[in-house]
Formats: structure tokens, C-alpha cells, sequence
């Protein structure tokens, strides 16, 4: 079969961006397609009337700078996309309502964010000190387990890296107890949860501490020009390199040879043949697209075992007002009924948990002079959204929604945001179903609860999904959700399709 | 006393992946549901779908030169059931006219409850020397299939940003959002009030006078203001819709929204008189531009470029194409004027629907109608919809998508 391409990348989200500009870039003949118009997929950008809203990113995690670059700074400087990187320096404000609520600012760096703690809850600084110290243990068995591809000597891992075995294998929660961190410091640090999308008592402490490591360290990073920039800068370097990008391109089909290995995708009615394909594209989609009998039994289980990940709605307003006519101080600031993460998970319809950002703080400019942007969102599972809700009814239930969140944010801050929209947008999973085409909207892929951890994940990702010829990256993979992790994997696979087809020849 | 993990087993960590194992050993090996399936999916194929096959089921001639087109889904072709809509979107029709392949937007002017019955009205005024109104009006008959595009657009009242009172300043074939609307409001499905100071030249251009008189006669929350510049007929204001007029109908509190659609004259003599009031600009709305006309009258505009012809090459799909465009033609035109089919939505620089890389050239765009991301302009991608040539221009567009 004479194959076009090398390499065909399916989806141009982060992970997808990233793929196709690294294989673009070390000589394969690539092809990037994606169903819209625009490269990106959740990181994009969307413009009303004079503002243009960043629709998903709260804060980068692992960018780093020149002097200290961390994983996601140097995933783009050695592609040669460049970034105007824009900094926040306080980590979040966390308000619990009700009496016995609090409301604490946390800077970042290790000390300042320690300090913090020590204020917020007396005697708590030196277990969460040590919480940190950890990290440099994981990191090292992480570099450990790399070294020995995967397969680490028992004795070395229980003599040397018995920390990292207990951290890897414990929710955060435990890990926390286990290290006397009192309640309600436990409480405030894993306010974090939502990014990764499971409570404490489930997640898995490695991969959370991982995150609040990278975002305590380093603090956050934006885009200037809000995500659009980031997809914009990636998609030059695949051009550049001499890749192709076909916009308003769906992948229809996943095509197999007689082997049961894939050798192509069908995209607007034409048949495409490469060596390799690249998904960006959930493999429940994949699934979907490819004839039954191609699909081996053990990725179908997996499959099957598998839970969406969680989803959410988001409010975007354009305010003809300064956030300091606002009065509006933060950039990120967690709102929650309990303080509890299992509690504000399970009670997530009751506005249990919210988060609300001031893009203006980070980036003054980011709107005309004299208005700013606040960006709601709130958690929420594809399933949450009512099964009896009907098309004619939708916009009322986003603007009951919309209204609801707004007036909460209002009373708890004194604020008025309602008499200076000037422009609005609501999004539900719904939106996110339609723009990303994911099952249930969710935006994180599978949820990383128990044991679908990210250990788990990346320690037997090379044996699942066996298919030939077909390899997955995105907030779906193997690192799990998040920008920083979508782009991981992205280079990660890009790298493994070079070497195996360089490898090969 | 010290705490460290001394209470966490690290032998738990070698169960992880004999659990993770066991878990997906356990799970079925049934097929994957479709992603349709999905609650969310579901919905979001409901409201946009791809496309949306329409067949002319009924046509009423109103004033001259003016018809309504009522469409239902053509279940043969796969439509079943029209996508909901906001008072005040539009449909993106898609026409084959010989060679030359375009789409424009319409305004829906019917209800959105009527959607649910499957109905949608269109209504296309002719423009001269227009090239799809032309061909609609002469050419759509009971039973014509029509290609249509999911409803879009922003024209739509929003009661979180809205004030309830709107205040509705039409001209011409900018009627139709509004009648949309007013439906909207006296069936109950839009809970706004709206005033409407509706401008045409003489008594016979008033489109859907009897309609809009009816609905104003049924339902206390609409009003109707005819406003003629042409002649002076008794129960309509003479002259042009003036910051005076407004003032004489809105309510004096202010606290009211304007809405303005019309012709691209009318925003020009409007805009101007709206200011007059003091509004705060999030309580002044504007439909779509529609097509840019005449770039060379702006200020800005780079004058040795008036008159001149310019080679515009295209790639779609890995395909070039090298085709002639005059300066004061939108790439975008120039493209579907060569048979070209490019994807096309609001035609005015703000949906960004057309969005394509510039590869090399220089190129103009009125201030406007240049709805690009500021990435956009850091990486040179244009809107052709809203886009003229100042040199020779090379872009790479993607396929068609309504
Ligand atoms: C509202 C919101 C807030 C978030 N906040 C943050 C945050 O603050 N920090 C953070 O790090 N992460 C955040 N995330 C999560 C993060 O964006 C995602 O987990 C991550 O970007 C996933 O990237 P991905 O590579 O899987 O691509 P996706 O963004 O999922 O893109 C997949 C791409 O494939 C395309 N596609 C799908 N099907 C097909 C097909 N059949 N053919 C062709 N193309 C197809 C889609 O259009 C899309 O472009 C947020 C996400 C959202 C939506
Ligand atoms: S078609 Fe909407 S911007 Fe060009």
C-alpha cells in the first residue's frame, strides 16, 4: 500500500499541536486534521463585541521561565514556538462561606506559601513544609523508574524510594494525614482538587503533588494573547517544518489493513494513508469510527472500565468597568459551601464549589481600558445536565444558571457585576460536546479516580491499547487532563512515532 | 514529634497495577455506545447541527420585491427537525448558481416556537445588482431544496446584559430579526418589552405591516412606530430615525436597550444620532454589517491601491488556484466567484467562520469588520469575508463548512 504520509494526527488540540510539530520537525511527512476551523480545541479564544475571552485555561502549570524553564517552556522552546508568557504570582483565595468558613490568600513560592499556612492555621507549617520535601523523592524515582524503562529493580525501589511507594500508591488525603497535616490546612492546599477533576480522598498524591509543586513553585503562566496564541505558535512550527493542516477536516473513519494495525483515516469523503496515526481524539470516539471487529477485546475492556471524566460550566463577562471600579482584587478565587472536597464534589449542583477568575489582574490590558473579564466556572458532569432538558429550554436554563452564580459572587463580595455586562457568554457541557465532540462534553477525558490513577496510567500505557499503528495523546492519555499534561504526551508520543518510523527504516 | 509516611504501606504500591488489571479484566467487552447517545451530545446535535436540509414548503409575496419562504426539514434528505433558535439568529443558506458556489445569511422571521412545528421563515428583499436575493427570489418554488446551516449569530436579547425594554431601530429588510422577535414576545417565549421605530422610504415598502400591526394590537408588550422619509401618511412619523424620535418613544428613564438593524447607510446616519442619547455602549447592539462595500471611502484606506487588479492564489485542500481580484472586492468573493467554495457564515468579519492564513501579501481591513483574534494578526490569518488585496495575495483557506 503506498502510504501519503508518514504520520497523520487526528485533532488539533494541545496534545495534537504538539505531536504533529515534533514529528513535522524531526523530517516525517505530516498531516494535522481537525473538525473546526481554528487549531486548539479547548485552547483557543473567542471574541465579543470589544473583548476577546480566554475560554479555558485558569493557569498553566510546569511553564517555568528562561532562567528556571520547567516541562511546558521547554516542549515549546526546543519546537521554537514562542510565548509571551504573562506571570501570577499568588497561587488562589480560597472563601468557604458560613461560620466556621475562612478566607486565605496564598502566595506563591515554597516560603511565602508556607508562611501563609502558618497564618491561616497555626502550627500547620512545618507538616506542609514537609509535604514539599517530598517532592524532590518522587522526582527522583520518577527519573529512577524512566532509567530502567519502566521495569525497576524490587529491591532498589523498596530500599531506595520506599517515600516515593507510598506517595504513588496513597490518596492525597492519607499522605497528608500521615503527615499530621491538620484538617483545615488540608482543606485549603487541596482546594486544587477541580483542576484534576477528583476529590482528595480518591486522587492519587503523586500526581497531585506534582501540580501543586509545579503552581507553588513557579507560580501560573497565560498567554498574552489568551490560548489562541499558544495554538497559533504551534501550528507555525508544523507549517514551518513543511507539515500540513487541514482545517474543518472530521476524521469519519479509522481505516485497518489486513493485520488489524491502522493505516489511515477517511476525512471529508477522502481516504488517507500514512504510516502511522496520532488520535488527539478520545478513544471512545476512535472506537466508534473503526469497524467492530478491529477493536481487540482488551482495549474494548479497558474502554468499558473506564468513567468520563468530569466536565464544566463556564460564565464569561465582558464588565464596562475596571476590576478596580469592581472592586475586584484577585485573580483566581475559590468559592465553596464546605470546606471539604469529598462534600463540595457530591454536593456540586448546590454551588458547592466555584471558581472565578480576573484575567485583568495577570494581564491589565487583556480588555479595553476602563472594562475587564471574570470567567465562573463550576464542576460539573455531563450527567448532571438534566436528561429531561429540552433544545427550546436551554437557553433559560443557562441563564438561570449564569444568574444564580452571578448573584452568589455579588453578595459575597459586595460587588455589582450584574448593571455592567456588556457582553456574556455561557457555556455547559453541552457547549464543551459540541466544540470538542467528547462523550458527555467531559473535558478531562477518563476520570483519574482510583484506581484509573495516573501510576497506573503511565506505567502500563504501554501495554494498553494494542492496536497497530495507532497511538493516543491528550487530556484522555496517560498523564491525565490539564494543558501542560495534554502537551506532555503530545511530545511523548510525537517522539515514540519518530523513533519507530526512523527506527524502522 | 516529627510525622513522616511512617503509617502508609509501601507495599500497597504493589497493587496498584495487578488492581488496575483486575478492573479492566472485570469490565464487559460489549461495543462502546454512541457518542450521540450522551445527554450533552445529544442536545448539542439537537440545537447545531451540521447542516439542516430544508424544502420550500410555502411562499408569501409580500411588498415588491420582497418574499417569504416558509422551510420545513426534508426528512428524505435526513433532517427530521429544525434546530431552536434565539429570536434574532440567522441561517447561512448555500447556493449553486452555475458556477458559482456562495452562501448568505438570512435572518429567521418567524417564531422560534414555530420551529418546533417545523417551520422556519426566511424573507429575502431583492438588492440591485444583488447576485443570491436575485436568484432566490426568482428561483425558489414550493418544493426547492435548500442547504441551511445551523442558526447563528448574536442579534438575540439577553436578559442578564439586556435592559428589559428594547428599543428597536430597523431599516428596510432589517425588519425581519425584529418580527422574529416580536412573535417571540407575544407567544411568550422571549420575556422583553419592545418598541419598534421601523424606517422605509414610502407606505408600499412597509414589510409585514399587517403582522406587525396585529401582533401590536394583541400584545401590550410590542409597539410599532412606522417612520417614513419619503412621505408624509397620517398614523407613521416623516422623516429618519432621529436621536429625537427615539427619545420620543423610549422611555424616559432610559433605561432601555437599543437594538439597530439595517442597511449599512442606516448604521451610518444612525450611529450617529444613538450617541446623541448617552447610552452606555453596552446598551447600544448592532446586527451583523453584512458585506463591506466601498473600502476606498475610508480614511485609512491606501489610495494608490483605487482601480487596481491583483492576483489572489488560492490553496484548499493541497489544491492552487490562481484567480484575478479587484481591489475593492472581498477575497471571499473573489474565491466563490471562480467556483471556488469556501466556509462561509456571517459574511462580515466577526464569526470568524472564514478564518484562513494569509501565506503571503499585503491586505486591507475596514477597522469595523475586523473581528480577529490579536493572535490572528501575529501570525497573519485573515477573515477574507471582510478582507480587500493591496498586492498580489496567497491564502491557504480550508474546505467548505457550512
Ligand atoms: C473550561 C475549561 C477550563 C480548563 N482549565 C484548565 C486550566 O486552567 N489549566 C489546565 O492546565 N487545563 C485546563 N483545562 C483542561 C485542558 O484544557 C484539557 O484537559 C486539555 O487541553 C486537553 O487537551 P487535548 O490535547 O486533549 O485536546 P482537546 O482540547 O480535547 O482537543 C481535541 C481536538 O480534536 C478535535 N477533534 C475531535 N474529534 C475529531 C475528529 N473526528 N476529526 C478531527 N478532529 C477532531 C477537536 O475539535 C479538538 O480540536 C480546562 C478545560 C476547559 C474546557
Ligand atoms: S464569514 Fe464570519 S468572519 Fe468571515
Amino acid at each position: 500500500m503506498s502510504e501519503k504520509y508518514d504520520v497523520i494526527v487526528v485533532g488539533a488540540g494541545n496534545a495534537g499541536l504538539v505531536a504533529a510539530a515534533t514529528t513535522a520537525k524531526n523530517g516525517l511527512k505530516t498531516l494535522l486534521l481537525e473538525k473546526h476551523n481554528l487549531p486548539g480545541g479547548c485552547a483557543t479564544s473567542f471574541r465579543r463585541g470589544r473583548f476577546e475571552f480566554e475560554p479555558s485555561l485558569h493557569e498553566l502549570a510546569s511553564v517555568g521561565d528562561k532562567e528556571h524553564p520547567d516541562t511546558v517552556y521547554k516542549i515549546f522552546d526546543n519546537l521554537g514556538a514562542t510565548v509571551d508568557w504573562r506571570y501570577e504570582h499568588n497561587t488562589f483565595r480560597a472563601i468557604v462561606k458560613g461560620c466556621d468558613g475562612y478566607d486565605v490568600t496564598l502566595q506563591a513560592g515554597i516560603d511565602p506559601f508556607c508562611d501563609a499556612m502558618e497564618a491561616a492555621v497555626p502550627g500547620c507549617r512545618a507538616s506542609v513544609h514537609r509535604l514539599f520535601e517530598y517532592y524532590p523523592k518522587v522526582t527522583d524515582a520518577l527519573a529512577y523508574i524512566t532509567r530502567m524503562k519502566g521495569k525497576p529493580n524490587g529491591l532498589v525501589m523498596i530500599t531506595k524510594h520506599a517515600d516515593f511507594m507510598k506517595i504513588a500508591s496513597h490518596s492525597v488525603e492519607d499522605v497528608m494525614k500521615s503527615l499530621g497535616i491538620p484538617e483545615k490546612a488540608r482543606n485549603i492546599i487541596n482546594t486544587y482538587w477541580g483542576y484534576l477533576g477528583v476529590p482528595t480522598d480518591e486522587l492519587n498524591c503523586m500526581h497531585f503533588l506534582n501540580m501543586l509543586y509545579s503552581y507553588v513553585v513557579h507560580g501560573a503562566a497565560m498567554p498574552y494573547k489568551r490560548s489562541h496564541e499558544l495554538s497559533l505558535s504551534l501550528a507555525k512550527v508544523i507549517l514551518d517544518a513543511g507539515g500540513e493542516i487541514r482545517y474543518n477536516s472530521e476524521a469519519t473513519e479509522f481505516l485497518y489493513d489486513g493485520n488489524g494495525a491502522v493505516c489511515g483515516v477517511v476525512a471529508n469523503g477522502e481516504t488517507l494513508f500514512a504510516k502511522e496515526v496520532i488520535s488527539n481524539v478520545i478513544p471512545h470516539n476512535v472506537f466508534n469510527m473503526s469497524d467492530p471487529k478491529n477493536i481487540p477485546e482488551t482495549d474494548l475492556k479497558l474502554a468499558n472500565a473506564r468513567t468520563f471524566g468530569i466536565s464544566v460550566s463556564t460564565i464569561y463577562l465582558g464588565l464596562d468597568c475596571s476590576m478596580e471600579e469592581l472592586g475586584i482584587h484577585d485573580y483566581t478565587v475559590f468559592v465553596m459551601t464546605d470546606a471539604n472536597p469529598r462534600k463540595q464534589y457530591d454536593d456540586r449542583k448546590n454551588k458547592s464549589l466555584y471558581i472565578v477568575n480576573c484575567l485583568n489582574k495577570v494581564i491589565p490590558d487583556s480588555s479595553p481600558e476602563g472594562t475587564c473579564t471574570m470567567f465562573f466556572t463550576m464542576p460539573t458532569f455531563g450527567c448532571d445536565v438534566p436528561k429531561d432538558l429540552k433544545p427550546e429550554d436551554y437557553k433559560k436554563y443557562k441563564n438561570r444558571l449564569a444568574e444564580e452564580y452571578i448573584e452568589d459572587y455579588e453578595k459575597l463580595m459586595g460587588i455589582d457585576m450584574r448593571s455592567h455586562i456588556e457582553e456574556i457568554s455561557i457555556a455547559t457541557p453541552v457547549t464543551f460536546a459540541r466544540y470538542l465532540g467528547t462523550p458527555e462534553g467531559t473535558i478531562y477525558g477518563y476520570a483519574l479516580s482510583g484506581w484509573d490513577n495516573i501510576l497506573g496510567r503511565i506505567s502500563c500505557e504501554k501495554d494498553e491499547y494494542t492496536i497497530k499503528g495507532l497511538s493516543f495523546c491528550g487530556g484522555h492519555a496517560f498523564r491525565g487532563d490539564g494543558y501542560s499534561s495534554a502537551y506532555v504526551t503530545g511530545d511523548t508520543i510525537g517522539h515514540r512515532v519518530v523513533n519507530s518510523i526512523k527506527g524502522g527504516n | 514529634m516529627k510525622q513522616n509516611l511512617r503509617s502508609l504501606s509501601r507495599f500497597d504500591f504493589l497493587k496498584m497495577i495487578p488492581t488496575r488489571k483486575a478492573k479492566i479484566a472485570e469490565a464487559p467487552a460489549r461495543a462502546i455506545p454512541s457518542t450521540d447517545s450522551y445527554k450533552p451530545n445529544e442536545l448539542a446535535n439537537a440545537l447545531h447541527p451540521k447542516c439542516q436540509h430544508l424544502i420550500v414548503s410555502e411562499i408569501t409575496e409580500r411588498e415588491k420585491d420582497v418574499k417569504s419562504y416558509s422551510l420545513t426539514p426534508d426528512m428524505a434528505r435526513g433532517t427530521e427537525k429544525l434546530a431552536y433558535f434565539s429570536a434574532g439568529q440567522y441561517l447561512s443558506v448555500a447556493l449553486e448558481m452555475g458556477s458559482v458556489k456562495l452562501t448568505r445569511p438570512y435572518s429567521i422571521s418567524s417564531s422560534p416556537r414555530e420551529s418546533l412545528s417545523g417551520r422556519y421563515e426566511l424573507t429575502v428583499k431583492r438588492v440591485d445588482n444583488g447576485l443570491a436575493s436575485q436568484y432566490i427570489l426568482d428561483n425558489w418554488k414550493v418544493g426547492t431544496e435548500v442547504l441551511a446551516s445551523a442558526p447563528h449569530g448574536e442579534f438575540t436579547y439577553e436578559p442578564l446584559r439586556d435592559a428589559r425594554q428594547i428599543v428597536g431601530l430597523a431599516g428596510g429588510s432589517g425588519i425581519t430579526p425584529f418580527v422574529s422577535l416580536a412573535k417571540a414576545i407575544a407567544d411568550g417565549c422571549e420575556d422583553a418589552n419592545l418598541t419598534l421605530i421601523y424606517g422605509s422610504m414610502t407606505e408600499k415598502e412597509i414589510i409585514f405591516r399587517n403582522e406587525l400591526e396585529n401582533l401590536a394590537a394583541k400584545c401590550s408588550r410590542f409597539k410599532l412606530v412606522n417612520v417614513l422619509c419619503d412621505e408624509k401618511v397620517d398614523g407613521c412619523e416623516k422623516g429618519f430615525i432621529t436621536a429625537e424620535l427615539i427619545r420620543k418613544y423610549a422611555p424616559a428613564s432610559g433605561d432601555y436597550s437599543i437594538f439597530v438593524c439595517g442597511p449599512q447607510v442606516m448604521y451610518d446616519f444612525v450611529d450617529k444620532e444613538i450617541e446623541k442619547l448617552g447610552l452606555r455602549k453596552k446598551f447600544i447592539r448592532h446586527e451583523l454589517f453584512g458585506e463591506y462595500r466601498y473600502p476606498e471611502k475610508n480614511d485609512d484606506y491606501p489610495k494608490d491601491a483605487v482601480g487596481k487588479k491583483f492576483k489572489l492564489t488560492i490553496t484548499i485542500c493541497g489544491e492552487k488556484k490562481t484567480v484575478e481580484c479587484d481591489a475593492n472586492v472581498t477575497l471571499l468573493n473573489a474565491i466563490e466567484h471562480n467556483g471556488i467554495a469556501a466556509p462561509t457564515n456571517c459574511r462580515s468579519g466577526v464569526c470568524g467562520w472564514c478564518h484562513s492564513r494569509l501565506v503571503s501579501g499585503n491586505v486591507y481591513v475596514p477597522k469595523e469588520v475586523d473581528g480577529r483574534r490579536m493572535a490572528d494578526l501575529q501570525y497573519g490569518y485573515v477573515h477574507p469575508c471582510s478582507t480587500f488585496p493591496l498586492s498580489d495575495v496567497e491564502i491557504d483557506v480550508p474546505p467548505f463548512r457550512l
